[in-house]
C-alpha cells in the first residue's frame, strides 16, 4: 500500500517534470513577447521618454495629458465610430453569409473560399486594391454608384467619408472569417432540434429565430468579443490608406500611439495611450461577459 | 488537483527562468569570445585586423536614389580597402524612415553613418543621439563653403552634428510638348525674368482641357508650400522658432490664391486624386495628363531617366522670385564604435566623388559654392539632365531660403501644417480658422518641446 504511494508520488512528479518540459516553450514565449513588454508598457507610461534618453519618471502627467488633449479624444472617438461601424454588420453579414453556405447549394466549397480570401490576404495588398476601388474619379465602386444614378463621395479623401471607407475594409477583410467560425457553430447544432421544431410547424424564420440563434451564442459571444478587440486594434487600413487623413478624420488610437512613439519622440505618453487603449478593452470585455451571463439567465 | 496544477506552475516558471538565464549567459559567452557568426569580425579576421566595417543607413525615396549611393560607397570603398561600408535603405523618407531610426536607436543599434532628414535633426541633436563634429568640421572642412540654407540647417548653437548632404528646391517642371500642342511659349527659366504667380494661372487656364491637366503640386504642402509662403514675403515662424507665426495676411493670400486654382480656375487636380489614380505626379507630366509640376528638385533625375520632353523653370512667384533649399544631413550616431572610419566616410559623402556623382544623376543639387563656380561645373554637371536653363537658375538654387520646416523645434510641426491645410483645401475649412488652429497647435508643441529638453 505505502509502496503504491510513493510510485505514485513519483509517476505524478515524473508527470509533471514532463508538463513543464512541454509547456516552457509557450510561457518562455509568453514571457518574452507578452507579460514582460506589457510591464514595461506600464511602467513606461509614467515616464518620459525618447527612446534616445533615458526614461525620466513624471508620475501620472502623461495620463493628465491625454485626458485634456483634444486629439486623444478625437482618435479615442474615431475609434469607437469604426467599432461601432464594423461590429454589428460585420457580424450580421457573416452570419448571413455562413447561413446561407450552410445550405445545400451548388459550388459552396467554392464560395466558402471565396469568402475567406480576404482573410488570408495581406492588408498591404488590400489596401491598394481599395485605393483602386474607392479612387473618386477612376474607381469601380464610384463607376457602379454612377450607372443607378447616385454621385459617389470622394471615399478616403473627404473627411465624412473616410472612416466609413476604411470601416468597409475592415468589414470585407473580417467577414469571410468570421463566417468560418459561425460555419462551425451551426455544424455543431444538432439538427433533431430543425426536426423537432419543423415537426411543431415552426416556419425557417422561426426556426432561425429560436433555434438557431440561442444555439449559436456561444460562438456569437466569441466573435463579438473577438471583433471588438479587433476594431479597437485598427491600424494597417488606416496607415496604408490615408495615414489618418483628411485632417485626422479617420485617424485612431492606435495610429496616434505609432505617431507619437516614433515620430514625435514621445514614446511614454504612446505608452499611456496603449493601457487607454487596454483599459477601454477590458472593461468592453467585462462588460460583455456579464452580458452573456445574464443573457444566458434567459434562455 | 489545487496541489498538482500549482506544482507544475511553479516547476514551468523555474525551469523558464534558468532557461532564461541560461540563453543570457550563452550568448554573452558567444559575445566576449570570438568571432562566430558576426559578418563585420569575419571581415576583420581575414584581413588581418584591418578592414573595418562600418554600418549606413538612409532611405529609398526611388530606387534610382539606393542605385546612385550605393555606387558611391563602391568607389569609397575602392579608395579605402580597409573599410567595408555596409548600407541600409530603410524605408522611404519621412515619417516611415524616422520610425525605423527611432526604434534602432532605442535597441541602442543605430548604424555608425545614418541620413537625418533635416527636420529631424534638431531633435536628434537635443536628444544626445548624434556625434558633435565641431572640431573635425572646423579642421577639415570649410563652413564657409556651404550656401546659406545649408549652414543654417547644420549649426545648432554654434556646434555642427551633421554634414548637410546636398540641397533640394522646389522648382516648376513643364511638358515642353503640351506647350507646343497649345501653341504657348515655354516659361522662363531665369529667375529674373520668371513667371508671377497671376502669368502662371494665366496659362495653366490656357493649357488645361478636357484630359489635360494645367498644373499639379501646388497643394502639396510638405514640399512645395513653404517656398510660396515665403514668396509673398509670408512667414511660418518667429526669428528664434519659438512661435509658429503663420497667421498673416500674406500667407492667407498664398493659401486663398491656391485653392482658387483648383476651385475657380479647374486648371488643377485634387491634391490625392493622382496618388490614388496609380500613377505618380511626374508620370502624369510625362504623359501629358499634367502640363506643368511643382516638385522637388529631385525629380529631376527620374523625370530625365523618362526621355521626356521635360523644362524647368523657377517656381511661380508671388511678391519675389525665391525657393527653398533644404536636405537630410549625414551623422555619425553617439554609440558608434568606428568614429574616425565614419568621419573619412563622412568627408567622402561631401565630395566630388560622392555628392559630384549624386549632382550628376540630377537627384541632388550641390550645397558648396565651390561647386557653384564654372571650373568646377563638369565635374558634377551633366548635360542630358542640366541643360541650358539650369544654368541661368544656378544662383537661384544656391541662394535658396532655407526651409522654415527644417529649423521648426518641434516634430509635430509637419504633421499638424498637413491635418489643418488638408481640412482648408478639401473639407472648406475656413480660412482664418486653419491659421489659427496651425498656430496655436504648433505653438503648444514647442512649447511641450521646450519644457522637455530642459
Amino acid at each position: 500500500m505505502k509502496n503504491n504511494k510513493t510510485r505514485k508520488i513519483s509517476k505524478l512528479k515524473n508527470d509533471s517534470k514532463w508538463a513543464a518540459l512541454m509547456l516552457t516553450p509557450n510561457i518562455l514565449g509568453f514571457l518574452m513577447f507578452m507579460l514582460i513588454p506589457m510591464v514595461a508598457t506600464f511602467a513606461l507610461s509614467f515616464t518620459k521618454y525618447d527612446m534616445l534618453r533615458p526614461p525620466k519618471f513624471i508620475g501620472f502627467n502623461n495620463y493628465i495629458k491625454m485626458f485634456k488633449d483634444p486629439i486623444a479624444r478625437e482618435v479615442t472617438l474615431n475609434t469607437i465610430i469604426y467599432t461601432v461601424i464594423t461590429v454589428p454588420t460585420g457580424m450580421a453579414i457573416s452570419l448571413l453569409l455562413a447561413v446561407l453556405l450552410d445550405q445545400k447549394i451548388a459550388l459552396k466549397r467554392f464560395y466558402r473560399a471565396c469568402y475567406f480570401l480576404p482573410a488570408i490576404s495581406s492588408m498591404v495588398v488590400v489596401s491598394i486594391v481599395w485605393q483602386w476601388i474607392y479612387n473618386p474619379e477612376y474607381g469601380i465602386l464610384n463607376y457602379f454608384l454612377s450607372l443607378i444614378g447616385i454621385n459617389g463621395p470622394k471615399w478616403l479623401q473627404d473627411a465624412r467619408t473616410s472612416l466609413v471607407a476604411i470601416a468597409i475594409v475592415g468589414i470585407w477583410k473580417n467577414a469571410g472569417y468570421n463566417m468560418l467560425l459561425f460555419l462551425s457553430g451551426l455544424q455543431g447544432i444538432s439538427t433533431s432540434y430543425y426536426e423537432a421544431a419543423t415537426l411543431d410547424g415552426a416556419s425557417k424564420w422561426q426556426q432561425f429565430k429560436y433555434v438557431t440563434l440561442p444555439l449559436l451564442k456561444p460562438t456569437t459571444f466569441f466573435i463579438f468579443i473577438m471583433s471588438i478587440i479587433g476594431s479597437f486594434q485598427v491600424f494597417d487600413q488606416v496607415m496604408l490608406m490615408t495615414k489618418g487623413g483628411p485632417g485626422r478624420s479617420s485617424s485612431v488610437l492606435v495610429h496616434y500611439l505609432y505617431q507619437n512613439a516614433f515620430q514625435y519622440f514621445d514614446m511614454g505618453y504612446a505608452c499611456a495611450l496603449a493601457y487607454l487603449l487596454f483599459f477601454l478593452v477590458l472593461i468592453l470585455t467585462l462588460f460583455n461577459m456579464r452580458a452573456e451571463k445574464k443573457m444566458g439567465e434567459i434562455y | 488537483m489545487m496541489k498538482k496544477k500549482s506544482l507544475v506552475s511553479i516547476l514551468t516558471l523555474s525551469m523558464a527562468i534558468s532557461l532564461l538565464s541560461g540563453c543570457g549567459g550563452g550568448s554573452a559567452k558567444k559575445n566576449d569570445g570570438s568571432t562566430t557568426g558576426n559578418s563585420a569580425n569575419k571581415t576583420t579576421e581575414t584581413s588581418d585586423g584591418e578592414v573595418v566595417e562600418i554600418t549606413f543607413m538612409g532611405w529609398e525615396a526611388s530606387p534610382l536614389e539606393t542605385k546612385a549611393v550605393e555606387d558611391g560607397i563602391a568607389e569609397f570603398e575602392k579608395q579605402n580597402p580597409n573599410i567595408k561600408v555596409n548600407y541600409t535603405p530603410a524605408g522611404k523618407g519621412g515619417s516611415d524612415y524616422n520610425a525605423k531610426m527611432i526604434a534602432s536607436a532605442a535597441a541602442g543599434s543605430l548604424p555608425d553613418v545614418l541620413f537625418v532628414a533635416s527636420d529631424t535633426y534638431r531633435d536628434m541633436v537635443a536628444r544626445g543621439a548624434i556625434e558633435d563634429l565641431t572640431d573635425m568640421f572646423d579642421s577639415e572642412l570649410s563652413f564657409n563653403d556651404y550656401i546659406e540654407s545649408s549652414k543654417q540647417i547644420m549649426e545648432v548653437d554654434g556646434r555642427v552634428y551633421g554634414l548637410h548632404s546636398c540641397t533640394v528646391s522646389p522648382i516648376a517642371y513643364y511638358n515642353k510638348d503640351v506647350f507646343d500642342a497649345a501653341g504657348i511659349k515655354y516659361p522662363s527659366a531665369d529667375p529674373a525674368d520668371s513667371w508671377t504667380i497671376e502669368e502662371f494661372r494665366d496659362i495653366a487656364k490656357k493649357l488645361t482641357t478636357d484630359d489635360i491637366y494645367g498644373c499639379y503640386g501646388l497643394e502639396n504642402v510638405a514640399d512645395t508650400l513653404n517656398a510660396q509662403l515665403l514668396s509673398n514675403n509670408g512667414k511660418r515662424y518667429n526669428d528664434d522658432y519659438t512661435k509658429s507665426i503663420i497667421n498673416s495676411p500674406e500667407n492667407k493670400e498664398v493659401l486663398k490664391i491656391i485653392k482658387e486654382i483648383r476651385t475657380v480656375d479647374k486648371s488643377m487636380p485634387d491634391a490625392t486624386t493622382l496618388d490614388s489614380v496609380g500613377m505618380t505626379s511626374k508620370q502624369m507630366l510625362q504623359t501629358g495628363k499634367v502640363a506643368i509640376l511643382i516638385d522637388g528638385s529631385w525629380s529631376m533625375q527620374e523625370l530625365a531617366d523618362t526621355g521626356m520632353n521635360v523644362g524647368i523653370a523657377p517656381m511661380p512667384s508671388y511678391a519675389r522670385v525665391t525657393t527653398t533649399g533644404q536636405a537630410h544631413v549625414h551623422s555619425i550616431s553617439k554609440t558608434s564604435k568606428h568614429k574616425e572610419e565614419a568621419w573619412k566616410f563622412l568627408k567622402f559623402l561631401a565630395g566630388y566623388d560622392y555628392l559630384g556623382a549624386v549632382c550628376h544623376t540630377g537627384l541632388w543639387m550641390p550645397n558648396r559654392i565651390s561647386f557653384y563656380e564654372e571650373e568646377n561645373w563638369d565635374k558634377w554637371m551633366n548635360p542630358d539632365i542640366h541643360g541650358e536653363d539650369y544654368k541661368l537658375m544656378l544662383n537661384y538654387f544656391k541662394n535658396a531660403e532655407v526651409d522654415p520646416s527644417a529649423l521648426q523645434k518641434t516634430a509635430k510641426g509637419r504633421d499638424i501644417v498637413i491635418e489643418e491645410t488638408d481640412m482648408y483645401f478639401k473639407q472648406d475649412q475656413d480660412l482664418n480658422q486653419t491659421l489659427e488652429n496651425i498656430d496655436r497647435r504648433i505653438n503648444e508643441a514647442i512649447q511641450e518641446n521646450l519644457e522637455d529638453m530642459k
